[in-house]
């Protein structure tokens, strides 16, 4: 079965995009600079003074006041509307955006799209600044140990019950202290490993009370972390949670008998089966929300309906309620050929996410049939990174070289990474180290970028005669320095993913060569990488370090941070890391500097936390535990396919599952002209 | 006869149980389960999942017991006709097959229909006319039907309808009736896009059955009570409708065994290029995903129909050929 299908992928992708290669000259003409724009989008007004005193609505919404089904605007909206000064003008109502979706399991789809985001605060279009979001405002007390959020007054749940601390109070008594439905704390609702507490100070004030001075708490409500609005909600995680409506199927405040006939009416095993699916921003239509669209038809049908929220507290600079748009429409897409040959055809408003940077020549033909334009949105992380497993310890004398820092950097020397930017990338993405986009806030300079990681075959060589590889077989490859033949590495891949992954390292083992390294490339099934991480059999692997660019809100592709990865840098350490020395083993001396560094830096000042991530990547760079091959390039949901009648599109915007992209650019003021 | 078929039901019933245990229990060979493909399908949208996270889902979705408790599970919601719920779509099993289950039916049916009408006239034809240039030209499209894959049909068929035509690409309805409640438009619109996948999954068939009836008609037509018939001054039209090409439908009768199954499922590589909202993706992903409940359902669905196929096509052969009810008897 599995020869079987890659085959066919094979032929799919062979036989489909021979027409693409054939115009592949086509995209390295239009090249970089003319498809990847000026960095832009709307902001976030959050001075008071500045906020419109009259409101607008959409022209259904005010036939359903006139017709007394629905409360008049300014009331459904509340006294503290959240002000949004649109990219470049004023929209208008109306139209259906259509797209498309892979199934129940690509709910992240409609989250980037339509919850706003419903972050209480979200970043400003550079990715860089948390400002105010669902939160009126947020002040830090008592140095840092305890955060004041000011909820705004009047704001309503999409079933127009207002929305008020009691939510917060709920969802952190009922929901993450339940440990039915969540068993294990989260680590954004701690400081050093100590939970803090959330209380109600009063109707539209609530305080996070931690033990020790918590610095990142903005960005920890910024980012996509367990605090951030109710996509976490199947996790139950959120920070808050309608507690007027979720009441009902929880058993606190209902008799267990009458619970029990609930969960076993709605056929689940268990009340808090049944929980979970109520509290489903996606799978649920009846859960209050406080996106800017909410779902109408479910996720788990052939299409994705989301509507706008009537009581949606996102408006315009000129007091028209957000969105402009009435409808999305997500039709589910058999596989990922059919969805992007239906964005080649224009027959979505609006695609980045499934979109093949590999098919670009082939959009790029057809924008003026389909009458759509493509932008490219690199992203600010490396694209393609291989991880050494330093923890490897299956076969000790690989362990020993994975865990020698020339040996490290002698093999990112020998990648010719201009060879696969061209290949691969188009020519679009930048060559370099694991480090993010200069501009980034957290980035040690300029030189990091290419510190260990131009083509120097000659050096590489050198470096690796000098620790102990000088022997070579009768093929030219370096023995193993105990005898037991050659030297072979495994690197371990994943297919059919945003980058092609396999096919890049087949092209590493043909450069490796050179240096008389010799890789094999194992491309595996999604669950067999999984359980080989955890079990510690990876040796190298190839992927990507999205997210990375937002250094403490995602750390898992800088140090060891997560067991359960496709690719690891070392599952001992992540125990070790995890357990305070507990489990695991004692990493080295330098990545447990970097893993001080990362966990200060939560305690300290802005300024100094700065410092600390520059020093985190200095040394991620420096020690190459991770070799970085080609980034910032648009392949992880960067091509974006955008109809020519839509207004407030950004040229470029920030790309990254942190800022939910395109929800850095508030679809909700995007708009039909 | 009636002994026979009470063998046969008999064993169906006991094959029915064993593909349901065996199906159980292929569906668990890979590694992981459904909780480790989710993280996994996290991972490469740019999400994370922790591995308290991850352990909180096994206890919810029952995971970590036994293969055989899980078994024993599912086997008494089975009995119950209630096949328990999807673990990726969050829906009873039943509505999300339900869901593509009639319009499979309405493809597959559709194809059949096609692969019947055209293979068995030209299956005659070319038999009769045996090396004349019709007979030629049957076999050389009938080669290619059947050398090339159906799935690199499909999408050249579908690149050219977009290239040439603007047509839709893939599924079964336009965008703006997928969900529409059933009306005339509706259903002039599933007509409309019914001929390319029908097509599509006759063809390799037809060419199939073309050659089949071919060689089997004309071993009939050597037979010396053809002879018998023509010269007792029966037309040749029936002579041969009347005597080998009854003879000759023998193989078709014993295949039915293999077509119920396939009108359930559809084709599933095909459905996948098309993008056809069909059983077959659907069984894909749900093995792909791990889905337990879904995937056997969809395996022990398609099983009971290749056991009901095979009983059919027994009875079928008794009834259509003395010689095998004497056999038996």
């Amino acid at each position: 079965m599995t020869t079987r299908w890659s085959r066919l992928t094979a032929v799919l992708v062979v036989g489909f995009l021979s027409g693409a290669v054939a115009v592949g000259a086509l995209a390295q003409s239009a090249g970089k600079t003319s498809l990847v724009g000026k960095l832009e989008g709307p902001e976030v007004v959050t001075d008071a003074g500045k906020a419109p005193k009259a409101f607008k609505e959409a022209p259904q919404l005010a036939a359903l006041v006139k017709a007394g089904k629905l409360p008049p605007v300014a009331e459904r909206i509340g006294q503290d509307p959240l002000v949004i000064k649109p990219l470049k003008e004023i929209g208008k109502y109306g139209g259906t955006w259509r797209a498309g979706f892979t199934g129940p399991a690509d709910f992240w789809n409609g989250f980037r799209c339509c919850s706003g985001p419903d972050h209480l605060m979200f970043w400003d279009y550079t990715g860089d600044k948390a400002v105010p979001n669902l939160a009126r405002g947020l002040e830090m007390q008592d140095g840092g140990r305890a955060w004041l959020v000011r909820l705004r007054r009047g704001m309503k749940w999409s079933d127009g019950k207002p929305f008020t601390s009691d939510d917060f109070v709920f969802w952190f008594e009922d929901i993450y202290r339940n440990k039915d439905l969540n068993p294990t704390p989260s680590a954004a609702m701690a400081i050093n490993g100590k939970q803090g507490v959330i209380e109600k100070v009063d109707t539209y004030t609530v305080r996070f009370k931690f033990l020790e001075p918590y610095y990142m708490f903005p960005d920890v409500l910024a980012g996509s972390t367990d605090l951030a609005g109710q996509w976490g909600a199947y996790k139950s995680m959120g920070g808050f949670a309608p507690a007027h409506y979720l009441k009902q199927f929880h058993p606190r405040y209902v008799g267990e008998a009458e619970l029990d006939k609930k969960a076993k009416d709605a056929k689940f095993d268990s009340w808090v089966r049944l929980f979970v699916y109520k509290n489903d921003w996606a799978l649920n239509p009846d859960l209050p929300v406080l996106s800017a669209w909410k779902t109408a038809t479910p996720i788990n049908t052939p299409t994705w309906t989301l509507e706008r929220n009537p009581y949606s507290v996102f408006v315009d600079t000129a007091g028209n309620q957000l969105p402009y748009i009435d409808k999305v429409v997500l039709t589910l897409a058999e596989n990922l050929e059919v969805l992007n040959l239906r964005a080649i055809a224009g027959e979505y408003d609006y695609a980045s996410r499934h979109v093949d940077l590999g098919k670009l020549p082939v959009f790029l033909e057809n924008q003026a049939k389909g009458n759509y334009k493509v932008y490219l949105d690199p992203g600010d992380y490396c694209d393609l990174i291989i991880k050494f497993n330093l923890n490897y310890d299956a076969d000790p004398e690989l362990g020993k070289w994975f865990n020698t820092a020339d040996f490290r950097r002698a093999l990112s020397l020998g990648i010719d990474r201009d060879q696969i930017n061209e290949t691969f990338w188009l020519g679009t993405g930048t060559p370099g180290s694991v480090v993010p986009v200069d501009s980034n806030k957290y980035n040690p300079g300029p030189q990091y970028r290419k510190l260990w990681s131009t083509l120097d075959i000659k050096k590489a060589n050198e470096m690796l005669d000098k620790i102990g590889l000088a022997k070579k077989d009768a093929q030219g490859y370096r023995m193993r320095a105990d005898g037991k033949g050659r030297l072979r590495i495994e690197i371990m891949t994943l297919g059919g993913q945003f980058v092609q992954y396999t096919q890049i390292s087949e092209m590493i083992r043909e450069q490796w060569k050179k240096i008389g390294i010799d890789l094999q490339v194992q491309e595996v099934e999604r669950s067999l990488a999984l359980k080989r991480t955890a079990a510690n059999e990876q040796q190298l692997a190839a992927w990507n370090n999205d997210g990375s660019e937002h250094l403490f809100t995602f750390p898992q592709h800088v140090f060891p941070f997560e067991l359960a990865a496709v690719a690891t840098s070392g599952p001992h350490w992540v125990k070790w890391f995890h357990s305070a020395g507990e489990q695991g083993k004692e990493p080295e001396p330098r990545m447990k500097e970097l893993m001080e560094k990362w966990k200060k830096a939560f305690g300290v000042p802005e300024k100094e936390r700065i410092q600390l991530g520059k020093d985190i990547w200095r040394i991620a760079a420096e020690e190459v535990y991770i070799i970085g091959v080609v980034g910032q390039g648009p392949a992880a949901m960067g091509v974006r396919v955008v109809k020519n009648n839509m207004g407030n599109i950004p040229s470029r915007m920030y790309n990254s599952p942190d800022a939910k992209t395109p929800g850095i650019s508030r679809p909700a003021t995007f708009y039909y002209k | 006869m009636l002994a026979y078929v009470g063998r046969r039901v008999l064993l169906a019933v006991f094959t029915v149980w064993a593909i349901s245990v065996l199906s159980f229990a292929i569906i668990q060979l890979p590694p992981g389960d459904y909780v480790t493909s989710y993280i996994a399908q996290m991972a490469s949208s740019g999400s994370v999942v922790t591995e308290e996270e991850a352990q909180n889902l096994r206890i919810q979705y029952g995971l970590g017991q036994p293969i055989y408790v899980q078994y024993l599970k599912w086997m008494k919601l089975v009995v119950r006709g209630d096949f328990g719920q999807s673990m990726e779509w969050k829906r009873p099993v039943i509505e999300v097959i339900g869901d593509r289950l009639w319009l499979t039916v309405v493809i597959s049916v559709a194809a059949l229909i096609l692969t019947w009408v055209l293979a068995l006239p030209i299956g005659i034809y070319s038999a009769v006319r045996q090396y004349s240039p019709g007979d030629y030209l049957a076999t050389f499209v009938g080669f290619i039907g059947l050398a090339v894959p159906n799935f690199l049909l499909a999408l050249v068929l579908l690149y050219l309808g977009f290239v040439l035509f603007n047509a839709h690409i893939g599924g079964l309805f336009t965008p703006e009736l997928q969900d529409a409640p059933w009306s005339a438009a509706r259903a002039w619109d599933l007509a409309k896009h019914l001929p390319i996948p029908a097509l599509i999954l006759g063809l390799a068939g037809t060419a199939q059955q073309v050659r089949i009836m071919r060689a089997n008609l004309l071993d009939e037509l050597r037979k010396p009570y053809v002879v018998t018939a023509r010269s007792k001054g029966l037309s040749e039209l029936r002579v041969i409708l009347k005597y080998p090409v009854r003879m000759a439908l023998n193989p078709f009768a014993s295949t039915i065994g293999y077509t119920l199954p396939y009108i359930v499922s559809g084709s599933i590589i095909v459905s996948l290029v098309l993008g056809l909202p069909t059983v077959g993706p659907l069984l894909l992903k749900a093995l792909i995903a791990q889905d337990m409940f879904l995937a056997g359902t969809i395996v022990l669905l398609l099983g009971v129909m290749t056991v009901i196929g095979t009983l059919l096509s027994d009875i079928l052969l008794v009834w259509i050929d003395p010689r095998i009810r004497i056999e038996e008897t």
